[in-house]
């Protein structure tokens, strides 16, 4: 009976057989992932409102690249090397320890690369100002761009160091550590509204348990979702709490992967604890960190939730990120051409950052 | 060794309450009465104590909510995208593995571009399109899109490729076909990597929120994070604190289990997803 | 649980029975779940609105209305992308800001020919408010109330502070000077703040600044579609509100839930806020858990050369493919819309202002709690000008006031950027 089942598909050959295989999956990602991102690009390329095309189809002008003009470029835009002096100074100083870190070996090429290339964009981009009787025809799009880095740029090493030390702590076969791990992981599964939720009145200067807890020890406790100082602080604080599992289990498994020989060979040097950690696990760590690096970027980058539900953005745009920027342009203003041309920016930007991983992944094999 | 560890753990300890002290205030104001909240949240322990106790919230819920009906759709939708996901990933991801075909390669290229597209890069065109169709408002509208995302492919296709090949070709000189390898052979002993998988695509759709923003209008099709969403805003002028918590209790609940139940399975799909992804 | 589903599948049975008319109703005003059918004892904006659609649809012979539950962050975001998808809801409430916008793109059905023989009696709507649904000569909603900002006033804080008339009315002020001198003795009498908004969150700080700009004759664009942001008028409303800030009067990081419980807990002498919260501020004033205990209600003060108070109107409208492609839905949504015409008294229980004359004038509407304290309201009512993508111009203007009180933004700056902000949306 079975074998009578069996040869009844004998007859497919190895193209045939992938064929049948492969279709269902190529049959979605045409037409859900290939067909919808060229769509987008040429949506991108139109005037299109809507609104006005839901009612009439014809309502949609082809303008070429002009929603990229409209948001990226302004009216007498100049170049300066000190135009934003701190920003560009990240850069060369990022620029300068990518080549350093290469040349001495601390770093992997393609480490090295993302370092510099980000270092490069830090000097070049924020050097673009309006000039005399100049403006940006987007006077929010760039600074929204600038959020989205400041929060990547807080979330990621806040994310990082944290998980890394947890998982340092947290290595090992007692149950103890098992359940500490389980606490840390835990709040990884939730979802972001209910994230949202709970950090939305944890942070409440009213309601808050924060507020409650400062005033009981004589504070007057911080305002902190209206509070330009502390909203970006609050939304990466919540999303450290919410997202710190992955990298810890991925720190884990690279710990794990790591020799014990070396450990206790270490140990007969009387390198232990600390030191340990300093000079056998973090080493031997390169490339996990750099992953959990790139994958933390690509992650933080997609930031909608935590703006969208704790801070809609403000107070004064303070906490607006690239995503909400995208469906607010796209869904508020109804301007899908220019939601669209944002989309794409953001699709480079995360292209940008996939192309490394793939590469420093490729490196690791 | 052992004094160094107890310290360890009694210096870990109190970080690890710290960290979970948002989650009992969430559980906690869901069992106190909404009256009380109105005015202060910490009446015992601030608030981390429920007293005075109450279940009221939790039965209203119930009774009246449409969260019950959320939870329903987002089962739903997680079990349909996870089911979906599964069967597209593991016969494309075996056929990338094990089979040779023309334009192997070029496939191959084409699913790895794919993996660089995030979602908020195609919903708006997926948006429109869905429109036109009048998908939206459906569960397929909430499933579909994710169906096309080929990292479910290339954790298969890792799979497959680790597995020794003499079991494929023993069958083969016994002239078993293609298809009857990948169902009867291969299938069963990608089990384990189905379960991470699985895991892994069904809390990515418990907690999807984009999508569903755009996409689901009509409460009956509500996803619990939407739902969540939408009650979250009004907290202040009528549902009341204590009632909005216990939703949020009750839209994390299942997923919590599951990874208490499924932990190692987590755990391995995290690393998988993460390296190989 | 048997039973329960025994129930339950005699109830799907009996709908199908006598296959209902399905209506579904868009709104926000926040979700009441457990509203009941009940619509004379509901309190606060949404359960009253939800009992009323409630009632709709036990009373209604044949119609079952479908609420969908949409928060109030999202609720155009997704009725724009409703009506772009083909499916929006059959009936849907709006503001008058946003008729233009609707209107003018043929999204809305024109009513007039159809209310009538619906039980709606047009001539009964009070002037303003067929104008406030009226658009290019036709009718495109049945309005449903006016609202305003107004001043709630904690009379015990205002009485320690010596701010009350012999009548027992508070005294306010009659100047952006006199303003601070108020602050002061509040601040002096009792060491609370005197006012609380949300200028933090939702754009009722921009409202504030609309509301004096308009009294002293201004207005934030001009009919021909030139912004006028950057001027005197519009410093002298915004430094009206940041004198109180400076001198530590007001706190400008509330947000609405925060201002609103700062006002309950009698922690300030006014609060600024719509009508629709009136019957919820006296219901919790005769609680006696709640600080606030003696309340009173007033028209927004003019603090500049004539009265003026930002408002605007709710009204339900009904998808022009609706009217064209499904008369059944269509008449059963009329028959809907016709039913919360009826309700306008409930609904004016809230405190919005009513929009029929019948009510206007009857004593049950005078006998609401309060209502005799802001009768003045109407006369000084503004609406916020026509404009097709007035959320946007809002949200500008609530970012750069904004700016200005919670980072420190100068007011000239702030001005000037908002005013070409405001100008390239209105130049499209």
């Amino acid at each position: 009976m079975l074998r009578d089942k069996w040869r009844k598909g004998q007859g497919l050959s190895q193209p045939q057989a992938a064929a049948v295989l492969l279709f269902p999956f190529l049959a979605v990602y045409a037409a859900f992932l290939i067909y919808p991102f060229f769509m987008g690009v040429w949506i991108s390329l139109h005037d299109w409102n809507l609104l006005a095309v839901a009612f009439n189809p014809g309502a949609k002008e082809f303008i070429g690249t002009e929603n990229y003009v409209r948001t990226l470029w302004g009216r007498n835009i100049e170049w300066g090397l000190f135009a934003s002096p701190v920003m560009q100074t990240v850069g060369v100083l990022g620029i300068g320890l990518a080549f350093l870190g290469y040349r001495q070996g601390r770093l992997t090429r393609a480490t090295a690369l993302a370092i510099g290339i980000a270092g490069a964009l830090f000097v070049l981009l924020p050097g673009f100002y309006p000039g005399e009787d100049g403006r940006w025809y987007d006077r929010r799009f760039w600074p929204t761009v600038g959020n989205t880095i400041l929060f990547v740029g807080l979330a990621v090493p806040g994310v990082t160091i944290t998980a890394l030390i947890l998982a340092a702590a947290l290595d090992g076969e007692t149950r103890a550590k098992a359940i500490l791990r389980t606490i840390f992981f835990l709040s990884q599964v939730l979802s972001v509204t209910v994230v949202t939720l709970i950090w939305q009145i944890m942070f409440s200067p009213r309601q808050g348990l924060i507020a409650n807890v400062t005033e009981a020890l004589g504070g007057s406790p911080i305002v902190w979702l209206t509070d330009q100082q502390f909203a970006m602080a609050a939304i990466v604080i919540t999303t450290v709490w919410w997202s710190l599992g992955i990298a810890m289990i991925l720190f884990l498994a690279g710990i794990q992967d790591i020799s014990k020989d070396i450990y206790e060979a270490a140990a007969i040097d009387d390198a232990r604890g600390i030191k340990a950690f300093w000079y056998i696990t973090l080493p031997n760590l390169k490339r996990t960190i750099t992953l959990v690096v790139v994958l933390q970027i690509i992650l933080h980058f997609q930031v909608f939730g935590q703006s969208h539900l704790m801070t809609q953005g403000g107070p004064n745009d303070s906490t607006q990120v690239l995503v909400r920027y995208i469906y607010q342009t796209a869904f508020r203003d109804s301007e899908l051409g220019k939601a669209s041309a944002m989309a794409v920016f953001l699709f480079v930007i995360m292209g940008a950052f996939s192309l490394v991983q793939f590469v420093v992944g490729r490196e690791e094999d | 060794m052992h004094r160094s560890y107890y310290w360890l753990i009694t210096a870990l300890s109190l970080p690890a309450f710290v960290w979970l002290i948002p989650t009992i205030w969430m559980v906690s104001l869901s069992f106190q009465p909404n009256e009380v909240l109105a005015r202060t949240t910490s009446t015992t322990a601030f608030g981390l104590i429920p007293l005075p106790f109450t279940t009221e919230n939790y039965a209203a819920l119930f009774s009246f909510g449409q969260t019950p009906m959320w939870f329903l759709n987002s089962a739903i939708v997680a079990l349909g995208m996870t089911l979906g996901v599964l069967a597209v990933s593991t016969t494309a991801g075996y056929a990338l593995a094990r089979l040779e075909f023309p334009f192997k390669r070029a496939i191959m290229v084409l699913c790895l571009v794919g993996l660089m597209v995030p979602e908020q890069a195609v919903f708006i065109p997926l948006y429109t399109m869905f429109a036109d169709l009048g998908w939206h408002n459906s569960y397929h509208a909430l499933i579909l899109p994710r169906m096309a995302v080929p990292i479910g492919v290339f954790l298969m296709m890792q799979f497959f490729r680790a597995i020794p090949r003499d079991i494929e070709e023993a069958a083969r000189i016994d002239g078993v076909g293609w298809l009857q390898i990948f169902w009867y052979i291969m299938l069963p002993l990608a089990r384990p990597a189905m379960m991470t998988l699985a895991i892994l695509t069904f809390l990515y759709a418990w907690n999807d929120y984009l999508w569903p923003l755009v996409s689901a209008r009509e409460p009956e099709r509500f996803t619990i994070t939407l739902g969540l969403a939408s009650i979250q805003s009004n907290f202040a002028q009528s549902e009341g604190l204590g009632r909005v918590m216990a939703s949020g209790v009750i839209a994390s609940l299942p997923v919590v289990i599951l990874f208490l139940m499924f932990q190692r399975y987590v755990v391995r799909a995290m690393t998988a997803g993460g390296t190989k992804g | 649980m048997k039973h329960l589903l025994i129930g339950t599948a005699l109830g799907a049975m009996a709908v199908t029975g006598v296959s209902a008319q399905e209506v579904s109703l868009g709104r926000f005003f926040g979700a009441c779940e457990d509203a009941g059918t009940d619509t004379t004892t509901s309190t606060g904006e949404a359960c009253i609105i939800q009992s009323i659609i409630n009632a709709a649809d036990a009373e209604l012979d044949g119609i079952t209305v479908n609420t969908l539950p949409t928060d109030w962050g999202n609720y155009y975001d997704q009725i724009i992308a409703a009506y772009a998808g083909g499916e929006p809801p059959d009936i849907h409430v709006m503001h008058r800001h946003r008729v233009p916008q609707f209107a003018g793109l043929g999204a809305l059905a024109e009513l007039s020919g159809d209310l009538e023989a619906a039980g709606i009696d047009v001539s009964d709507w009070a002037p303003a408010a067929l104008d406030a649904v009226s658009y290019n000569g036709g009718i495109y909603g049945v309005p449903m109330d006016f609202h305003a900002n107004l001043w709630h006033v904690n009379m015990e804080i205002m009485a320690e502070a010596g701010l009350v008339n012999d009548d027992g009315t508070p005294i306010l002020p009659s100047s952006p000077a006199e303003l601070m001198e108020h602050a002061a003795m509040v601040e002096a009498a009792t060491g609370h703040d005197y006012l609380a908004a949300d200028f933090a969150q939702f754009p009722i700080g921009v409202r504030l600044v609309l509301s004096l700009m308009w009294q002293q004759g201004e207005n934030i664009f001009t009919d021909d579609g030139t912004a006028t942001i950057d001027t005197q008028a519009a410093r002298n409303a915004v430094t009206t509100i940041t004198q109180l800030f400076d001198a530590g009067h007001a706190n400008p990081q509330l947000n609405y839930a925060d201002s609103q419980q700062a006002f309950l807990n009698g922690e300030a002498a006014i609060l600024v806020n719509g009508t629709w919260v009136v019957d919820f501020y006296n219901a919790e004033a005769a609680n006696p858990d709640v600080a606030l205990s003696d309340y009173y209600v007033a028209d927004f003060p003019t603090l500049f050369a004539e009265g003026a108070t930002w408002a605007d109107s709710h009204m339900w409208a009904i998808p022009a493919s609706v009217q064209r492609d499904d008369p059944e839905t269509y008449a059963a949504a009329l028959q809907v819309l016709a039913f919360i015409n009826e309700h306008n008294i409930d609904w004016a229980r809230t405190g919005h202002m009513a929009v029929r004359n019948s009510v206007l004038a009857s004593e049950d509407y005078a006998g609401l709690p309060h209502r005799d304290e802001y009768t003045g309201t109407a006369d000084i009512a503004r609406d916020t000008p026509a404009a097709e993508n007035y959320g946007a111009i809002q949200d500008v203007l609530n970012r750069e006031l904004q700016a200005i009180w919670l980072t420190g933004k100068s007011i000239d700056d702030a001005l000037s950027d908002a005013e070409l902000e405001v100008q390239d949306l209105l130049d499209g």
